[in-house]
């Protein structure tokens, strides 16, 4: 008894050395005080638009005083934005559609960034030089990197299988990052790889080839990644969410219209070398979320059994 | 012992020439396997690919912002192991009966690696530097706690008895027989804690993105910017290094009385 006292007072004392400042509850704002906002992003294009608009002056011209966290992935965004550390946060559809069939307390509240909707799109599902698969419907039986399993590359991958007739349940995936996939293919250690920029380039310059735009042929014009909040932030300071979606939409909308000034800021917050940064295809950012394509993805994440129970989409958009 | 002060690389000035040689033909090694095709240079650059790539980060501020957030992470969280592991092993160390009611909880707590705890201090502190620090502390703690447990146990039974026999205080009892006993176990806690501190601080920053070169390696990795991260991996040899240097001159200052530093060759 006495030990097990020892071990709890002991492990309590080691986690509240370290617990200085970040409180947990949100707070209502202060009048005249401009309300401190932290968001989980992800350090990869994508993001673009809400540093673009940071550095525009979109969010201190409605009060909200940013800061903009890179964190590896939604894995760590997630959580912290439930647990108030972060106001909000930067994910795929197919990780918060997985959140919320979890029960955790998520509200969409922004479009985040779309495919381009056309051939030429900022991720693709490549192969190798020398390979001799043409098709995504010859991948049945080979294996594909992904970068995160049970997610929205395997849903869109078996997307394009289907589309071009092939056995979309044959396909294996494998567990990859991003940045070891190109090295990965050109070993041969996968047969295909689904690469997002800035690794299209790389890929591209060891000389593979694209066989599918995975992201346009899931949904027209799909919805890849939103900006989300907790429900208790939703409750505590709905005015704050209001001028953070106002600000996101006039981000996405700068950012849509000055590709230029889009890939200015992408040198700023990655290290992506500035020849490859002309040549990247950017994702769209429309200002809107494509609702139907959220519910397309959802239906299909259903379909391959990512979803064991029909996603509720309207309760998570806003 | 034998190479002894008149060996052939006894002379400070020798050993530190034999140490470059050394490093210098690493180098030389990683700059030639790239370019003869040993490895794919896309992945594996060049040295003087990777040393150009970091005399250009050297020119930005937000590499001098991440090395700051880095050495102010493991300084912080080593001061907090080191303080805490010092007072707590002392008291656990000169107090038979707490020491016998705790030894098997850390003996149960010391083996958790520090890196099983990041989601859980993910969920209670976000990627902030308090939980990479949580798991600077957890991890060097008990690398201190532990040498100075030893040391207090090691205390020479005629020199307690003498203390006993002037009927020393218990204040003056720590101060004059236990602290000088358990002083090079401690020291000896402190440099391990300061390497496992840093691996600890750049693990948290690569896996959890609390800010700091860790962060920056893994920005770098997500940009495909492969001889920038060779860089910043680079940058956190040279800290380790650092940190060694320090710990181990302060090892000697505060040890200046004792054996093993008294034998020991100056490197």
């Amino acid at each position: 008894m006495r030990r097990n006292l020892t071990a709890l007072l002991f492990v309590t004392a080691l986690l509240s050395t370290a617990a200085c400042g970040g409180s947990t509850t949100p707070a209502p704002s202060q009048p005249g005080q401009p309300d401190k906002v932290t968001v989980g992003v992800i350090p990869i294009l994508d993001v673009a638009p809400i540093y673009l608009g940071e550095q525009q002056g979109f969010f201190s011209s409605r009060d909200i005083d940013l800061t903009l966290t890179p964190a590896q992935g939604g894995a760590a965004i997630v959580p912290a934005v439930v647990s108030g550390q972060y106001q909000f946060g930067f994910s795929n559809v197919i990780s918060l559609l997985l959140a919320q069939s979890t029960g955790l307390p998520l509200k969409v509240v922004s479009n985040g960034n779309n495919s381009t909707g056309v051939d030429e799109d900022f991720a693709a599902l490549m192969v190798k030089a020398d390979s001799p698969i043409t098709s995504p419907a010859d991948l049945a039986g080979k294996t594909v990197a992904a970068n995160t399993l049970k997610n929205i590359v395997e849903t869109s991958v078996r997307a394009s299988v289907r589309k071009a007739g092939g056995d979309a349940a044959a396909v294996r995936f494998t567990e990859l990052p991003f940045p070891d996939q190109p090295a990965a293919l050109e070993a041969g250690r996968v047969d295909a790889v689904f690469v997002v920029e800035p690794f299209q380039q790389a890929v591209l310059a060891q000389g593979g080839r694209k066989i599918a735009s995975s992201y346009v042929d899931a949904a027209p014009n799909l919805a890849v990644a939103l900006y989300f909040t907790s429900q208790q932030l939703i409750a505590a300071n709905p005015d704050l969410v209001r001028r953070f979606t106002e600000a996101m939409k006039e981000s996405l909308a700068y950012a849509d219209s000055h590709p230029d000034e889009a890939r200015a800021i992408i040198g700023t917050y990655t290290q992506i070398a500035p020849e490859v940064i002309a040549k990247l295809t950017l994702p769209k950012w429309p200002a809107e979320i494509n609702r139907e394509s959220v519910r397309t993805l959802a239906d299909l994440a259903t379909e391959d059994g990512l979803l064991t129970k029909p996603a509720d989409v309207d309760a998570l958009l806003p | 012992m034998t190479a002894g002060k008149t060996g052939r690389t006894g002379k400070p000035a020798g050993r530190v020439r034999l140490g470059l040689a050394g490093l210098l033909g690493f180098a030389a090694l990683l700059e030639l396997a790239p370019r003869a095709g040993v490895v794919p240079e896309r992945y594996a650059p060049p040295t003087s690919r990777i040393v150009a790539a970091l005399v250009e980060q050297a020119g930005e501020q937000r590499f001098w912002t991440a090395l700051a957030d880095t050495a102010r992470t493991w300084a912080t969280g080593l001061a907090i192991a080191v303080v805490a592991g010092v007072a707590l092993g002392v008291l656990i160390g000169a107090t038979p009966l707490l020491r016998a009611a705790t030894a098997s909880t850390i003996e149960f707590l010391r083996p958790i690696p520090s890196v099983a705890l990041i989601p859980l201090v993910v969920v209670l502190y976000g990627a902030t530097r308090s939980s990479t620090l949580v798991l600077v502390v957890y991890a060097a703690f008990w690398q201190v706690l532990v040498q100075v447990l030893h040391g207090v146990a090691d205390i020479d039974p005629v020199a307690r008895e003498t203390a006993l026999s002037y009927r020393l205080g218990r204040w003056a009892r720590v101060r004059w027989l236990v602290w000088p006993t358990a002083l090079p176990y401690a020291m000896t806690g402190v440099r391990l804690a300061a390497s496992v501190a840093l691996i600890l601080t750049i693990t948290g920053e690569l896996v959890i993105g609390s800010p700091g070169l860790g962060r920056e390696i893994a920005v770098a990795q997500t940009s495909g910017a492969v001889p920038q991260m060779y860089a910043l991996v680079l940058v956190t040899g040279l800290v380790g290094v650092a940190a060694n240097l320090v710990t181990r001159g302060a090892e000697r200052r505060v040890l200046a009385w004792h054996p093993s530093v008294r034998a020991e060759v100056p490197v």
